[in-house]
């Protein structure tokens, strides 16, 4: 039942596959040229795993889950689908990101021998775990968002839960830094060197996990 | 056997509520749902597929719905007036997605529908007309053979040579496996009078009538009286009435004894348009 629902997200966005290309491809040569490189892999990861959220749109657009409801699927299998849709996106821009910008990037150096930018396979793999933890964080909190008020009021709520994630964000910080707690900056960034990059993908499913959850217990008793 | 029961189906809106509504649809029966715009036809509907939230118990193939959801919907063909898989998908896409939703899907039976139907295969459900959207949505819907159908208006908005022909197609899944039942909400009425076996009439969230349509339109009938004739009926004896400039028109259910003890011999056959408005409009 999930590999239909998924099918059907999949053909949705094949709707726009050119345009997709074209985007990344732009990106791609844009930024990747410059010594911006690493930023690359970041915005076309982005731009992967967010356009699998705009299938909530197709969706919204043709009153489908209404319709879906009346298929042999359950709701928990809905929900699913599109956290497998959202993760695999993810996974595939960090990969193409990742990809791309080695490649754009040596071929740039091959063209312009003159400005020859360094790619350093480590940095360019930080930025890409990175931007797949972000992806990730973003995502967390839109589905969720999308399952309660709808694709298009659930974007400007999604924004809404952000600046409040942000604020609570710097309130705890400025209470840590006044409360005179001291961290030991050498201790956590060797502790990143050695294991941050997997630390994020932990973070990231956690994430994930607990998004899930949430949106599960939202579209439990939601009426379409 | 029934193949739907519903008993006390209830929903709470602010300004509408559905109340205890109860039916059933026997298996080799077609049930027509009629009433206005808003009367709760749809959400009627919303409630027995467990897309709303309701009160009361329904009951598919003699199974609980909620706890036995996924199991009965496996054996269900649901066209729905407002809401399709996606807008942004041909009817291949349509048959590939729909395979893996139904273990029985019969590709053969759908291809053939969509040549029947005159529906192109490779362009965009979004670019066809409302007439081959729907031909569309009732092909997805039987081509798993499904035992019940559950069609919300689907005739609504199309000329009469269209639905004439969704029509047919209804008749023929019915003929072709007695156990199989069909429950279509409408309010066009006309399309039932030569379909449906029983008619379930839903005015302002109530359920007013639950009949044979042959008792409706044999048993029925309009009065045409003067306001003397009228004084003597017992208000027993009459659904409601109209009173009109120069005489008074009378529903009545059952034209026979009518006929029988007023000796009123000017009685009208009503269609299920009238008899509906008489319900609503007429006084008592």
């Amino acid at each position: 039942m999930i590999k239909g629902l998924l099918k059907k997200d999949l053909y949705n966005l094949a709707s726009y596959k050119t345009s997709l290309i074209i985007v990344v491809l732009f990106c791609g040569i844009a930024i990747i040229g410059t010594d911006a490189i690493y930023w690359g892999s970041i915005i076309i990861g982005m731009i992967v795993g967010m356009i699998s959220l705009s299938t909530f749109s197709y969706d919204d657009m043709a009153k489908s889950n209404r319709y879906i409801l009346t298929l042999p699927v359950t709701r928990k299998e809905i929900v699913l689908e599109k956290y497998i849709l959202a993760i695999g996106a993810t996974i595939l821009g960090s990969l193409l990101g990742f990809i791309l910008t080695l490649l754009i990037g040596n071929i740039m150096n091959y063209v312009r021998p003159d400005n020859v930018i360094d790619i350093n396979i480590d940095t360019l793999l930080a930025t890409t775990v990175g931007g797949f933890f972000g992806v990730s964080f973003i995502q967390a909190i839109q589905i969720p968002s999308i399952f309660k008020w709808g694709a298009e009021k659930g974007r400007i709520q999604m924004f809404i839960v952000l600046l409040f994630l942000v604020l609570i964000g710097t309130g705890v910080g400025f209470l840590i830094r006044e409360s005179g707690f001291t961290i030991d900056i050498a201790k956590l960034e060797s502790v990143l060197k050695n294991f941050g990059l997997a630390f994020l993908i932990i973070l990231s499913l956690i994430m994930y996990f607990i998004s899930y959850k949430v949106s599960y217990k939202i579209y439990k008793n939601k009426e379409e | 056997m029934n193949n739907i029961e519903v008993k006390d189906l209830s929903k709470k809106y602010v300004g509408f509520s559905l109340d205890k509504i109860s039916f059933n649809v026997p298996s080799g029966m077609v049930v027509g749902l009629i009433g206005e715009n808003g009367a709760g036809k749809t959400t009627t509907i919303k409630a027995i597929l467990n897309i709303i939230n309701s009160e009361g118990t329904v009951k598919i193939f003699g199974k609980e719905s909620k706890t036995y959801e996924k199991e009965i919907k496996k054996d269900l063909g649901v066209v729905l007036d407002d809401s399709f898989l996606s807008t942004y998908l041909t009817p291949k896409h349509i048959n590939l997605v729909m395979k893996d939703f139904y273990q029985t899907w019969d590709e053969d039976k759908y291809n053939g529908l969509l040549k029947q139907f005159g529906l192109p295969a490779d362009k965009l459900v979004k670019d066809f007309s409302s007439g081959m959207k729907m031909k569309l949505k009732i092909a997805v819907a039987i081509s798993h053979n499904p035992k019940l159908l559950i069609l919300d208006e689907p005739t609504s908005g199309l000329d009469p040579v269209v639905r004439s022909e969704i029509l047919d197609i209804f008749r023929k899944y019915i003929e072709e496996d007695e156990s199989r039942s069909i429950l279509l909400s409408t309010h066009i009425t006309t399309d039932l009078e030569h379909i449906s076996d029983y008619i379930v009439f839903i005015d302002k969230g109530k359920m007013v009538l639950n009949v044979p349509t042959l008792e409706l339109l044999e048993d029925y009938g309009v009065a045409k009286c003067t306001k003397e004739e009228f004084s003597k009926i017992n208000e027993k004896d009459y659904v409601s009435y109209k009173k009109g400039k120069y005489q008074y028109e009378v529903l009545i259910n059952d034209k026979n004894s009518f006929k029988k003890k007023y000796g009123i011999t000017s009685i009208d056959k009503p269609s299920i348009d009238d008899i509906m408005l008489f319900y609503i409009k007429g006084e008592r």
